[in-house]
C-alpha cells in the first residue's frame, strides 16, 4: 500500500457551523482559562463527521504515538524529522490526547469550512481511546512504543494496556511499528494486522550494559516473560550520552538526542522507524538527523532553565517522571551524582506503591522533597537508605528553599518532577504561561 | 533457628507490581535499625521453600500471574499452613492474598484453587475499588491505596481484622455491620491494601514484628533509629485521611 494518501477531498460548507461553535467555546474556554476538551466534545456533537473529514485531509497520512512511555517525546521526534524533509505536520499539544482533545486541537488549525492544511497528523494517544480514535481517524501508521507498569489505578492490569495498543494496530492501514524489545509487544500476531509490521528496537550488547535495561513490563501470560526474537528495521547501534547512532533499513543515522537516557534512545529508533515508513523512498538520513538537531528540548525533558532569573546564573535541569520505568530510566542515565537535588510528586499520580520498585542508588540525597504526596515520596527515599533534607508539601517555598543554597560547583541544580509539577515549577521559576505546543 | 530474621517473598517478579518490595523493606528496615541481622529470600517458581523462615511475604499481580504461579504455590502448601499454624508471620496483598484464600471465581467462569490459609473465599467483579482507604484495626487505623475487583467473604468475626471507615473495602463484616479489610489468621494477614501497606502503617509493621519477636522468644529494641520512618508515615498517613473524603477516581471498569 503506497504511504501516499489520494489528494486531498474538500469538506465544505456544511462545516462551517459546526467548526464556528467550537472555534467560539475554544475561544470562551480560553478566556476562562480552562481546559480544551469541551470545544472538541462540541464539534463532535454537532458534526459527527467532520473528524474523519479532517483525517482524510492529510496526504501523508495520520501517524497514531501509543506507548506508556515516551508519547510526546516521540511525537516531537517524528514531528521534526518529517519537518525536516519538508513537511507541514500538524501535531496535538502535549496531553491533548483523548477524543475531545485532538478534535478541539484539530479544531484550532481547521479553517471554517473543515480544511487542514498540512501534509500529515503525527497524533499522541491514550491506549485506552486508540482503538475508537482509529475507527474515525484512520491512520495510515500506528507506533507502539512500549508497555510498562503504569497508571494501574487506571488500567488495572498491565497486559490489558498492552492488548489495547495491539487491538488499535489492526486498524492501520500502511504500516504497524512496533518495539522488538517489549515483551508483550513483541509477541504481535503480524497475521492479524492489515498492514505489515517493521520492528524498531536498541541493540542488545548496549540493554545488556544498562543497569535496569528497559524497564518494559514482564509478559506475565504466555509462559514466556521476555521477548520474542524479532529482526529490527530500526536499531540503536550505538550510545555516547547524547549522541547516538541508529540504524535504519541499511543507514546509519546519527542522532541528538534532547536528553540522557536509553528511553529516548529506544524513542529515536521508533521515531526513525515511522519517518522511514512515512515518507517511503524520500526519507533522507541527512535530513532526518537535522530534524532532531532542531529539536528544542519539550518541557521537562533535559530543559535547563535559570534558578534565580539571573540567565547567566545558576541553573536547574528538569527530569520527568511519570512512574517507575521512566524515574528508573532517567537515574540510570545520570552520569554522575547530582550536586543539589529536588524531587517532587503530587496527586496527579494518585497510588505510588511503585516508588519501592525504584533503585535509587544514583542518588545520595535529595535536598528538598516536594509535592502533594511529599511524604510518600520522603518515606520511599528514607526505606531506600537515601538521605532526605527537608521535606516541604507546598513547592512554592520548596522552591524557595532551593533558591537559598549556595551555588553548586556545576552551576545546575536537578528538579526531578511530575509532570503537573514540572509546569508549577517552570511557571514559579518564571518560565511558565505558553501553552505547551510542539513547535 | 538462625541469628539472622530470615525474610521470605515468594514470587518477586510475579507477584510484585505493586511495590510489593516495600512490604519487606519495611520490615528489614526497622529490624536492621534495631540492630537485628536480616536475610531476605526471593522465591522464584521451582525454588525450594526457605528453610525457617521468620516472615512470609506474597505481592500483588494480574490474574495471568497468579494463573502462572499457581501450580508451583501448591509445592508449598504445606509448608506455608504448617507456618501459618505454628504462629508463623505472613502478609498477603491483592492477587497473592487471594491464592492463599479457599479460592477465586474469575470473571470469565475459571476458578482457581487456593491453598485455604486464609478462611475466606473471592469473587472477583466487574466493579472495580479504586482510592484511597482507612480501616480501625486492633494495630490502629490502616491507611493506603485499594485498587481491587475482588469481594472476599469470610467465615467468622474473628478473621475480620479491620472496620472500614473510609473507602469501599474487601468484605462485608459477618456481624452485618458495614464493611471489612484485613483478613487474620494467627499471624497470617491478607488485604488489598496498597501503598505500601507497611511502610504506610508503622503500627501493623511494628506488631508484625513483636510477634516474630515472641515466636523467637528475643526482645528488641524495635523503637530505635526510627523517628524519621515515623515522622514521614505520619504524614503521608494525615494527607491520606484528608484526601480519602473528597477525590473521586475514573476508571475503566471490568
Ligand atoms: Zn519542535
Amino acid at each position: 500500500m503506497s504511504s501516499v494518501a489520494p489528494q486531498a477531498r474538500s469538506a465544505g460548507l456544511r462545516y462551517v457551523f459546526p467548526v464556528l461553535a467550537g472555534k467560539l467555546a475554544r475561544f470562551a474556554t480560553r478566556l476562562r482559562g480552562g481546559g480544551s476538551a469541551f470545544p472538541g466534545y462540541l464539534t463532535n456533537k454537532l458534526a459527527p463527521s467532520l473528524l474523519p473529514t479532517l483525517a482524510d485531509q492529510f496526504p501523508y497520512g495520520v501517524v497514531f504515538v501509543l506507548g506508556s512511555n515516551g508519547k510526546t517525546t516521540t511525537t516531537h521526534m517524528v514531528s521534526e524529522a518529517l519537518r525536516a524533509h519538508g513537511l507541514t505536520v500538524f501535531t496535538n499539544p502535549t496531553g491533548a490526547n483523548l477524543p475531545q482533545g485532538v478534535t478541539s486541537a484539530l479544531l484550532a488549525d481547521a479553517t471554517l469550512t473543515g480544511r487542514v492544511r498540512a501534509d500529515v497528523a503525527v497524533l499522541e494517544i491514550d491506549e485506552g481511546y486508540a482503538a475508537d480514535l482509529a475507527d474515525r481517524l484512520s491512520p495510515s501508521v500506528i507506533l507502539s512504543l512500549n508497555v510498562q507498569v503504569d497508571q494501574l489505578y487506571r488500567f488495572y492490569e498491565t497486559e490489558r494496556v498492552a492488548d489495547m495498543m495491539l487491538d488499535a494496530s489492526r486498524r492501520a492501514h500502511a504500516h504497524v511499528v512496533v518495539n522488538r524489545d517489549d515483551p508483550y509487544l513483541s509477541k504481535i500476531d503480524e497475521s492479524a494486522m492489515r498492514a505489515p509490521v517493521s520492528f524498531f528496537g536498541v541493540a542488545e550488547e548496549i540493554v545488556a550494559a544498562s543497569k535496569h535495561g528497559l524497564a518494559n513490563a514482564a509478559d506475565t501470560r504466555s509462559g514466556n516473560a521476555g521477548t520474542l526474537a524479532r529482526e529490527a528495521y530500526s536499531e540503536v547501534r550505538r550510545v555516547q550520552a547524547r549522541d547516538i547512532v541508529v540504524r535504519v533499513a541499511d543507514a546509519d543515522v546519527p542522532v541528538r538526542l534532547p536528553a540522557r537516557g536509553l528511553h529516548y534512545a529506544a524513542d529515536a529508533a521508533a521515531a526513525l522507524a515511522v519517518a522511514s515508513r512515512v515518507l517511503g523512498d524520500r526519507f533522507s538520513t541527512e535530513a532526518a538527523s537535522t530534524g532532531f538537531s532542531r529539536m528544542a528540548p519539550a518541557y521537562g525533558r533535559g530543559e535547563v532553565i535559570p534558578l534565580r532569573r539571573d540567565p547567566a546564573g545558576e541553573k536547574v535541569e528538569f527530569v520527568m517522571f511519570k512512574n517507575a520505568p521512566s524515574l528508573q530510566m532517567n537515574l540510570d542515565a545520570l552520569d554522575e551524582t547530582p550536586e543539589r537535588v529536588l524531587m517532587a510528586i503530587d496527586e496527579g499520580t494518585p497510588d505510588v506503591s511503585w516508588l519501592y520498585d525504584v533503585d535509587f542508588d544514583a542518588l545520595h540525597a535529595v535536598d528538598v522533597v516536594t509535592g502533594e504526596k511529599a511524604y510518600q515520596l520522603a518515606l520511599a527515599l528514607e526505606h531506600a537508605g537515601v538521605r532526605i533534607g527537608a521535606v516541604e508539601p507546598d513547592m512554592e517555598k520548596a522552591v524557595a528553599l532551593m533558591r537559598e543554597f549556595p551555588q553548586t560547583a556545576a552551576g545546575r541544580q536537578t528538579w526531578f518532577v511530575n509532570y503537573e509539577l514540572m509546569m508549577i515549577g517552570r511557571r514559579l521559576l518564571g518560565h511558565g504561561d505558553q501553552e505547551v505546543a510542539r513547535r | 533457628m538462625t541469628a539472622s530474621v530470615r525474610i521470605a517473598q515468594l514470587y518477586p517478579v510475579e507477584l510484585g507490581i505493586t511495590g510489593d518490595r516495600g512490604n519487606v523493606r519495611a520490615l528489614q528496615v526497622r529490624l536492621e535499625r534495631a540492630g537485628v541481622a536480616v536475610d531476605i529470600v526471593r522465591v522464584a517458581p521451582g525454588d525450594a521453600f526457605p528453610e525457617a523462615p521468620d516472615v512470609v511475604i506474597v505481592g500483588n499481580g494480574p490474574l495471568s500471574a497468579m494463573r502462572t504461579v499457581r501450580d508451583d504455590l501448591e509445592r508449598h502448601a504445606d509448608g506455608i499452613r504448617s507456618f501459618v499454624a505454628d504462629g508463623g508471620a505472613l502478609l498477603a496483598v491483592g492477587g497473592g492474598a487471594e491464592l492463599l484464600s479457599r479460592g477465586v471465581a474469575a470473571l470469565d467462569g475459571e476458578y482457581l484453587d487456593g491453598l485455604g490459609v486464609f478462611p475466606a473465599d473471592v469473587v472477583r467483579t466487574r466493579e472495580r475499588k479504586v482510592g484511597y482507604i482507612v480501616a480501625q484495626s486492633p494495630l490502629g487505623r490502616v491507611i493506603g491505596f485499594e485498587d481491587h475487583a475482588s469481594e472476599w467473604t469470610v467465615d467468622d468475626a474473628a478473621s475480620a481484622f479491620g472496620r472500614v471507615v473510609s473507602g469501599r473495602g474487601s468484605f462485608a463484616l459477618p456481624s452485618g455491620a458495614g464493611r471489612g479489610e484485613l483478613v487474620r489468621a494467627g499471624n497470617a494477614f491478607a488485604s488489598n491494601v496498597q501503598g505500601p501497606l507497611l511502610p504506610l502503617n508503622p503500627e501493623l509493621t511494628v506488631g508484625i514484628l513483636q510477634t516474630v519477636a515472641a515466636r523467637r522468644g528475643a526482645s528488641w529494641q524495635l523503637g530505635a533509629g526510627v523517628e524519621a520512618l515515623d515522622g514521614y508515615a505520619a504524614g503521608a498517613r494525615a494527607k491520606i485521611e484528608q484526601l480519602v473524603h473528597d477525590k473521586v477516581f475514573n476508571t475503566i471498569q471490568l
